[in-house]
């Protein structure tokens, strides 16, 4: 479980971002307005393979492992659950 | 009390990778990692025999004695697909034939998909004990995976072909049947994205819940389950499931989702022999099986048994 307390607001920020960016490519079609409040499964229709799909992007886009072990089901809530999730997350780079 | 008093198996040698499905299915290269990494589904069994002769491997595997053999009144053909093979084939009807079981009654089960393997022990030990007597029941499982539905799963898994049978007695020793749970949701019956989409919010849950309410029905916790014998649907659906009722997660034994794949009905009894031979069952422990199906409705199935 990723202890909020913990995560850089700039990183959790950064990822927000780079997780707006991704969703056209992911979902392959425009996302228009897509914000940390927007919702993956409701607003957005994703999958829950769509959903690990954007967490492979998000690894190959930040560079970085994210340790999916405690990833659950409520992380793919929102942009903003995903990205408190994967800030909090990374693994430590080798 | 309806036992499992025995199992025979066959998994095929050949096997069939992920990324050579790539193009049929339409699948991005990160859909195919997300399979590898997540899913751990990286290739499927595969055999040259036809489904005649994968039944029979299983069926000369259980090796029964003349004397069992006699005593066979019921073979009971668990199926995920309704239909296997173009009419008038029947293959069940020939591997009965072929190890000397053609008296046996033998029809198939199915409407629970990939459940449908529970349905039938449950069916069978029903039988048995209704004819009171010394009889035994066969439940044989294992399918080809020919068609593009029966080989692949799309966002969830990959069939493999392999077979299993079980042999299955009114009372005994081994392993004694304590409860059995099947949750019927015809609600996910039809072919929509919403009604996929739904099914996939609550699979975890339902699945989960299907484990603990066999559980509680066998008197038991999850404490006292040595191990969960799962379908091999993918690893990520395990692993979603475990964390909702407290399950470790490594006593689910998901090693065969990675090469061998998810063998229609028969991925009960394959894990089962592959528990026994690692020496994860020992006598007097409990443990599940459970399975989920998905077709015409979905299905939600466990078992609880003790060794």
């Amino acid at each position: 479980m990723s202890d909020t307390a913990t995560i850089d607001p700039a990183l959790r920020e950064h990822v927000v971002e780079t997780i707006c960016a991704l969703l056209p490519r992911v979902l392959k079609r425009e996302v228009p307005d897509a914000s940390e409040g927007t919702t993956l499964m409701d607003d957005l229709g994703m999958s829950s393979t769509t959903g690990l799909e954007l967490v492979l992007e998000l690894e190959d886009r930040l560079e970085r492992e994210i340790s999916v072990e405690d990833l659950g089901r409520d992380d793919f809530e929102t942009v903003g659950t995903l990205a408190s999730y994967v800030a909090g997350n990374l693994l430590d780079e080798e | 009390m309806t036992t499992l008093a025995g199992i025979g198996t066959f998994v095929p040698e050949a096997r069939v990778s992920i990324e050579s499905y790539a193009e049929e299915f339409d699948l991005t290269p990160m859909q195919v990692r997300v399979f590898r990494r997540y899913h751990k589904l990286g290739s499927a069994a595969r055999s040259d025999e036809s489904l005649t002769g994968l039944l029979r491997l299983a069926l000369e595997d259980l090796a029964l004695s003349e004397e069992q053999r006699v005593r066979v009144r019921y073979v009971l053909y668990a199926r995920t697909f309704p239909v296997v093979v173009p009419y008038p084939r029947n293959p069940l009807h020939d591997a009965l034939a072929a190890v000397g079981l053609g008296h046996a009654q033998a029809f198939a089960v199915g409407q629970q998909a990939c459940a449908s393997g529970l349905l039938a022990i449950d069916l069978a030990g029903r039988l048995l004990a209704a004819d009171g007597d010394d009889g035994l029941a066969i439940v044989l499982a294992g399918e080809k995976a020919f068609t593009g539905e029966a080989r692949f799963v799309p966002e969830t898994s990959m069939f493999g072909e392999g077979a299993a049978a079980c042999l299955v007695a009114a009372s005994g020793e081994r392993d004694r049947l304590l409860a059995y749970v099947a949750r019927l949701r015809g609600e996910f019956d039809g072919d929509l994205d919403e009604v996929a989409q739904e099914f996939q919010r609550i699979y975890h849950d339902a699945l989960g819940e299907a484990v603990t309410a066999a559980v509680a029905r066998a008197g038991l916790g999850l404490d006292d389950i040595a191990v969960i014998l799962p379908h091999n649907v993918n690893q990520v659906a395990w692993q979603r499931t475990c964390k909702r009722i407290g399950f470790p997660l490594d006593r689910v034994l998901l090693e065969h989702v990675a090469a061998i794949g998810h063998v229609f009905c028969a991925d009960a009894f394959i894990n089962h022999r592959t528990a026994v031979e690692r020496g994860l069952l020992r006598p007097g422990d409990r443990y599940v099986i459970a399975a989920a199906g998905a077709g015409r409705g979905a299905t939600f199935s466990a078992m609880v048994f003790e060794h």
